[in-house]
């Protein structure tokens, strides 16, 4: 099997300058890279085979006021010998300015993931044809996965404002 | 038929087969309803206290709301509540409906859902055992026996209170109101 992190690793690296890559073990493969090669990494390592985006997730980095979103990839069963590996594509955007590109032109199933991070982490998704809500029923000020977001304010200002009924008054 | 209770059935027929036949609506929301599944089957049986799970909520008359309920939930749920046919009875299963419990301080959830409908009884844990879905149940019994489970009353004297409760959490809601508004 030629097929190992180690040889994607240097296949990566000769085709891309300025990304910086890690083998975290033998089925995981870190790639970190800036936010405008994004699409273009991930073309390549689709046409490589990783045609199944499992996953954009985001974490919320507050202390270096950047967000990071990360691409999870991995194959097909029909591709099995690629398909145990798994690639967490990484990068940063600004925290107050966040937009990046929308990956659904390489991937279809990037849709609800990319509407829900837009709703909770407010990341906007350019070209993404409907960022609507998806999950949420009210509107917050800032989207409530931030870290600056106080859950616990939010409660008492919202939920601890609604009054119980009081049932032994004869209808109000 | 248990012979001593020949005299309650004479005298109120009508409570008498409320008691003993509660339809259950199980809302399924939450992590509370996977311990409803063996409470209805052969296990632990439900049928030996009349509870039955039926399809809709226009033929049920005892409403679980087993789990946190969300906001997105609520709207749910106040909708099949306004479905079911009087007298109707509501239980909330687990700590999360009562004071939120483990989501209290959760952005999305409710804390106590008594602001919003009616509840008749509580079975606090987490998670509660399907033997106390019929404590509970035993014990809604004594209550519809002594009137005292008049949830559904208080949700139409004050439907003032709890129609304004709802419009605080969801904004303007889009059904009518179910009974008439007073000023």
């Amino acid at each position: 099997m030629d097929y190992t992190v180690t040889s994607l690793k240097k296949k990566l690296l000769s085709s891309f300058n300025d990304i910086q890559v890690d083998i975290s073990d033998e089925y995981r493969l870190i790639v970190v890279c800036k936010k405008n090669v994004v699409i273009t990494i991930l073309s390549s390592l689709k046409n490589d085979g990783f045609d199944h985006l499992a996953l954009i997730s985001c974490v919320d980095r507050i202390k270096d006021n950047e967000i990071e979103l990360v691409y999870i990839l991995t194959a097909y069963t029909e591709n099995r010998e690629k398909g145990i590996m798994n690639i967490l594509v990484k990068t940063k955007i600004a925290r107050d300015k966040a937009e990046i590109q929308t990956v659904l032109n390489l991937f279809e199933n990037a849709e609800p993931y990319e509407r829900e991070l837009h709703e909770l982490f407010g990341v906007h998704f350019d070209g993404h044809p409907r960022l609507t809500p998806l999950l949420l029923e009210r509107e917050y000020e800032i989207p409530p996965f931030r870290k600056d977001f106080d859950t616990r304010k939010y409660v008492q200002d919202v939920f601890d404002q609604v009054p119980f009924v009081d049932n032994k008054k004869e209808g109000i | 038929m248990d012979r001593n209770k020949l005299g309650k059935w004479l005298k109120s027929p009508g409570k008498m087969g409320q008691k003993y036949s509660l339809h259950a609506l199980y809302f399924c929301t939450g992590c509370g309803i996977i311990e409803i599944p063996p409470t209805i089957t052969a296990r632990w049986d439900a049928e030996r206290f009349g509870v039955i799970p039926v399809a809709t909520p226009r033929q049920a008359n005892l409403f679980l709301i087993t789990g946190y309920v969300s906001v997105k939930t609520l709207r749910a749920i106040i909708r099949s509540y306004e479905q079911m046919p009087e007298p109707k009875y509501t239980v909330g299963f687990g700590s999360c409906p009562i004071n939120g419990g483990m989501y209290w301080d959760s952005y999305n959830t409710i804390k106590h859902l008594d602001k919003y409908i009616p509840v008749d009884g509580w079975i606090a844990g987490c998670m509660p055992r399907p033997e106390a879905v019929f404590v509970a149940v035993t014990h809604l019994w004594t209550l519809i026996d002594k009137g005292m489970a008049d949830g559904y009353k208080n949700y139409r004297k004050n439907y003032n209170s709890y129609r304004a409760n709802q419009e605080k959490v969801l904004g303007k809601l889009e059904w009518p109101p179910l009974f008439s508004i007073k000023d």
